[in-house]
């Protein structure tokens, strides 16, 4: 990756169908990939942020931020897809669950809202290793390539330390 | 503190003095979700109305529990049969209302035979105050039921019946002989012993039906998770935020470089400082709410033990953060119960060592600089050191050797450690090995600490320190791998600097553990860095690194650190459940500059590090006992600041060298300077030592002769480098001259500066005056020691300390 502020090429806004019903996904970007996430389950995207590093806690855990009078864990979505941690700053999405509180996403960049039919999303295809299994939601076709949905509850880091399939994690660098 | 809105008819106040304030319809009930998480099992079972009526309830109960103990004393007080109907009625009518038929026949009984008791047809017995008590548990049991499940759990068996039974069969049994028996009308005072003959024959009956509904009174009840609170302290708050959204809207219009922005920042401060201060207010609950309901709880310990105990109180009305009275209430009931099983004797005993039968346990609670101090105290039998030893050395706790050499203090230090009783025999109530070292766990887990002092054969006092509220604590900043961590300034003890060319020397080591050599003491030490495998800095520590020297939960070590930064106020905030199962942390803060800072849990730190604590370490050297008492010794003296206004509030010490081997001790408040005088600059006048002093001529005192040996009187003194330690004191004027006069005492050195306590005049037979510094005797100077009274009830006795020193 040569900038993270890099904007996502060849998105439209809207790929909206007129009859189904649609949903708004905040488009975002970790290693070579494309992400979204539905713009209702993001709190608040703050800019560059440098969480701090806890000593001792999961590689992916990138450290906490300090959200509204809360200290907030943030996830690092590179070291989750076996990325290098990302050495610059990063942008750090607040996202809601309902059973464990917010938390923090750490992205490379934050792209565009896209509207997509909701009807369009594919599920995961069986070839993928456990992994992505766990922390994809599901695939939607765009005209420049795919975009990955990602669910906030499954990218918890409760959740993802109940996983397991997390706890040694060979990072590579691209 | 609280003001009292105008009350309705309903709940109307007629306790007497001395109780918990009674919560009147002008206070607002405020959901308190932020300490405790919630425990009922299932909200949506019990709705509003009914939870309003169940925690109504249970106050009017408690208010009705410590008016039954009172009036076990005053049976004829008609004012407390007057209040202990009304709670009983109102619950009454209430249920009725609610359609909670069970509660309302059992409230129904006892409501029957409170009227007869106010008409005066039924005289007071310990019998009936039993009974009555009886009916308090069973109402409390369903009101609990009912907040539970939602349902008085109406079940095939009728559990009440034969409380009911009971409470008719009190009613007509009371009403023949009552009449001639005790006038309950009449208001003359009656003699306390009267209540207690009678008891048993209906204590037998009494107990039978009460363990079906509820098992201990001291069951831990339903955990609060409400507050009340002023409507004006709700309303101050309002108005201050309503100031904060005002402040918050101008500064969002701010253009950059506005004039105004500092005003508007200053407001800002004050706005958050006030709200924070309301907050607390509100947080703040009075002590008092936790000692309701110990009067019930020894009373019937008192039986249950066969001991007669009466329970006083003081400052019940001194305030503490609401989540740190939920966490003293156990430790604090554990304590009670231990006082009157162990520390009270038998009234036989008692009438035996001159005491009158009835033993007073007194618990008192005050504020202390930033600290609320309980104190319980009994005036028991008190500890045998002897017996604790024994016990110690049988448990292998101590070896014969060490415990030989042990001081008072720390043997009583001994009955904090895990699995230590000195019951003579295990009762139902105490003496199973699980004790104090419970309470000091809990204690220490809000941040405070725990202090025991005993006399033998007049009794013991156990001493509780807590901190006001735990969301906001004091702590130090320090750096360490690039990180900024918090450590909380209640396990700080001291602070060292090693420079970088002393490390090498400074540190020893024992195959990997290292060492620092601290005034004689090995100290354990720990890198933060490597600990925490964090990246190594050796820029960071280029010229030097610093030991926190600190203690929790009985582990003391040094951490060692790059650097030390300001010591802040920090707001505790928790982390995440993800981040809590590393263990090290016990939450993080937004310090000054905006960055975070995870704050370090001491005592996991020490045990991930594998320091032992203080009861293992007691087996093979007892080191750590050493800052324990230092910090028990500053809170000694403090109580004393306390208790006795007079005495100046600095009793720290500054300890020096006269002659070789003696030490001696100084008010350090009487201390100006201590200055490194060339000896060249002394000189003589008629014999005696002066030194030119800011203008002013000092006269030297050399009582040791350190002068002699620098070469002050050989010939050479101009060309002498030595130089002679000098402090500049002031020294209480001479009768006749006015005010303070400056004089300067040559020392060999100067050993510490330190927190003291004085010893009651004459100690050991020594005519001067002799102070515990450190745990080691000192001699006060003589011209310094008129002018310090002395402290009331020094803890330690001269005999051990003395036995220290030898």
């Amino acid at each position: 990756m040569s900038d993270a502020r890099v904007q996502p090429d060849g998105l439209h806004r809207d790929f909206g169908d007129e009859s189904g019903a649609s949903v708004s996904l905040c488009s975002l970007r970790a290693g070579p990939g494309l992400f979204g996430i539905d713009t209702r389950k993001i709190r608040e995207v703050l800019g560059a942020t440098t969480p701090q590093r806890v000593p001792l806690s999961p590689q992916y855990i990138s450290g906490v931020v300090p959200y509204r009078g809360e200290v907030l864990t943030t996830v690092c979505f590179r070291v989750l897809l076996g990325l290098e941690r990302w050495s610059k700053q990063r942008c750090v999405l607040i996202l809601d669950d309902e059973d464990e509180g917010p938390f923090g996403l750490a992205m490379e960049s934050v792209g565009e809202v896209v509207t997509i039919a909701q009807d369009a999303l594919e599920p995961n295809p069986s070839v993928l290793d456990p992994r992505s299994m766990a922390l994809f939601d599901g695939t939607y076709r765009l005209p420049a390539g795919l975009m990955v949905r990602l669910d906030p509850h499954r990218l918890h880091p409760s959740r993802l330390a109940e996983t397991g399939l997390f706890a040694d994690l060979k990072l590579e660098m691209i | 503190m609280p003001l009292r809105m105008a009350s309705t008819d309903r709940l109307t106040h007629n306790c007497p003095h001395n109780y918990p304030p009674p919560i009147t319809q002008g206070r607002a009930r405020v959901s308190h979700a932020l300490m405790l998480p919630p425990r009922v099992p299932d909200k949506g079972k019990v709705d509003e109305l009914t939870r309003e009526f169940i925690a109504e309830s249970q106050e009017g109960l408690e208010r009705m529990e410590l008016c039954l103990t009172e009036l076990e004393k005053r049976p004829g007080d008609r004012e407390l049969v007057a209040e202990i109907f009304r709670t009983v009625h109102t619950i009454k009518g209430t249920t009725g209302f609610l359609g909670f038929g069970r509660l309302e026949k059992l409230a129904h009984a006892g409501e029957n035979l409170l009227g007869a008791l106010r008409d005066g047809k039924v005289a007071v017995t310990a019998g009936l105050i039993n009974g009555l008590l009886d009916l308090m548990d069973g109402l409390r049991a369903i009101l609990r039921l009912i907040e539970a499940t939602g349902t008085e759990g109406v079940r095939a068996r009728d559990e009440d019946s034969s409380l009911i039974a009971m409470l008719g069969e009190l009613k007509d049994a009371g009403s023949a002989p009552a009449i001639a028996a005790t006038p309950a009308t009449t208001p003359s005072d009656p003699s306390p012993t009267s209540t207690a003959a009678t008891d048993s024959p209906v204590a037998d009956v009494a107990a039978s039906p009460t363990t079906a509904l509820a098992p201990f009174p001291g069951a831990p009840s339903i955990p609060d998770k409400s507050l009340r609170i002023d409507v004006e302290v709700l309303n101050r708050m309002m108005n201050l935020v309503g100031e904060l959204v005002l402040t918050r809207n101008q500064i969002l219009q701010c253009t950059p470089g506005a004039l105004n922005f500092p005003d508007l920042a200053r407001r800002l401060d004050s706005v958050t400082a006030e709200l924070r201060e309301s907050v607390m207010e509100a947080r703040m609950q009075p002590v008092g709410h936790l000692f309701g309901k110990f009067p019930r709880m020894v009373r019937d310990l008192g039986r249950t033990c066969s001991r007669q105990v009466r329970i006083e109180f003081e400052g019940q009305e001194t305030g503490l953060d609401k989540s740190l009275l939920e966490a003293i209430r156990d430790p604090l009931t554990h304590a009670v119960r231990n006082s009157v099983d162990h520390g009270i004797e038998s009234p036989e005993d008692r009438i035996k060592a001159g005491k009158p039968a009835e033993g007073v346990l007194r618990l008192r609670a005050f504020h202390q600089s930033g600290w609320v101090v309980i104190e319980l105290t009994d005036d028991g039998a008190g500890i045998s050191t002897e017996r604790v030893l024994a016990k110690a050395i049988e448990r292998g706790l101590v070896t014969p050797e060490k415990a030989a050499s042990m001081g008072e203090r720390e043997v009583l230090q001994l009955l904090f450690v895990a699995g230590f009783s000195t019951a003579k025999q295990v009762t139902s109530v105490s003496g199973r090995g699980v004790g104090m070292d419970v309470v000091r766990a809990n204690v220490e887990k809000v941040g405070g600490s725990v202090d025991l002092e005993s006399r033998l054969g007049f009794g013991t006092t156990l001493r509780l320190r807590v901190p006001l509220t735990l969301a906001i604590v004091p702590a130090l900043v320090v750096r360490s791998g690039d990180q900024s961590f918090a450590l909380p300034q209640n396990s700080l003890v001291e602070l060292v600097y090693v420079p970088l060319r002393d490390a090498q020397t400074a540190i020893e080591s024992i195959g990997i553990a290292q060492l620092y050599r601290l005034r004689e003491r090995l100290l354990p030490l720990v890198w933060l860095d490597r600990l925490l495998q964090l990246e190594h800095n050796p820029a960071a520590q280029e010229h030097g690194f610093y030991i926190a020297v600190v203690e929790s939960e009985g582990r003391r070590f040094g951490l060692v650190v790059d650097d030390l930064m300001a010591p802040e106020e920090i707001v505790v905030k928790p982390l995440s459940a993800a981040l809590r199962g590393i263990g090290m942390f016990s939450g993080a803060t937004v310090l000054g500059n905006g960055t975070l800072a995870l704050i370090l849990d001491v005592a996991a730190t020490g045990a991930r590090a594998g320091v032992r604590p203080i009861a293992d370490a007691t087996r093979s050297g007892g080191k750590d006992a050493e800052a324990e008492r230092a910090r028990n010794q500053q809170a000694q003296i403090q109580d004393a600041q306390a208790q006795n206004p007079q005495i100046e509030m600095d009793r720290s010490m500054v300890v020096f060298e006269v002659r070789a081997g003696e030490r001696m001790a100084m008010p350090l408040s009487l201390v100006e300077r201590i200055e490194s005088v060339p000896i060249s600059e002394v000189e003589f006048a008629g014999g005696k030592a002066m030194l030119q002093y800011r203008g002013e001529v000092l006269s030297l005192e050399d009582e040791g002769d350190v002068l002699g040996p620098l070469g002050v009187f050989s010939g050479e003194t101009t060309e002498s480098q030595a130089v002679a330690t000098v402090l500049i004191c002031l020294r209480p004027g001479i009768p006749g001259t006015h005010g303070m006069r400056r004089t300067g005492i040559v020392v060999r050195q100067v050993l510490d500066i330190t927190a003291g306590t004085l010893l009651t005049e004459d100690a050991a037979g020594f005519s001067g005056r002799l102070a515990m510094v450190r745990d080691r005797v000192t001699t006060v100077h003589r011209d310094f020691a008129e002018g310090l009274s002395t402290q009331p009830a020094a803890a330690l006795q001269p005999a051990a300390a003395l036995q220290e020193v030898a």
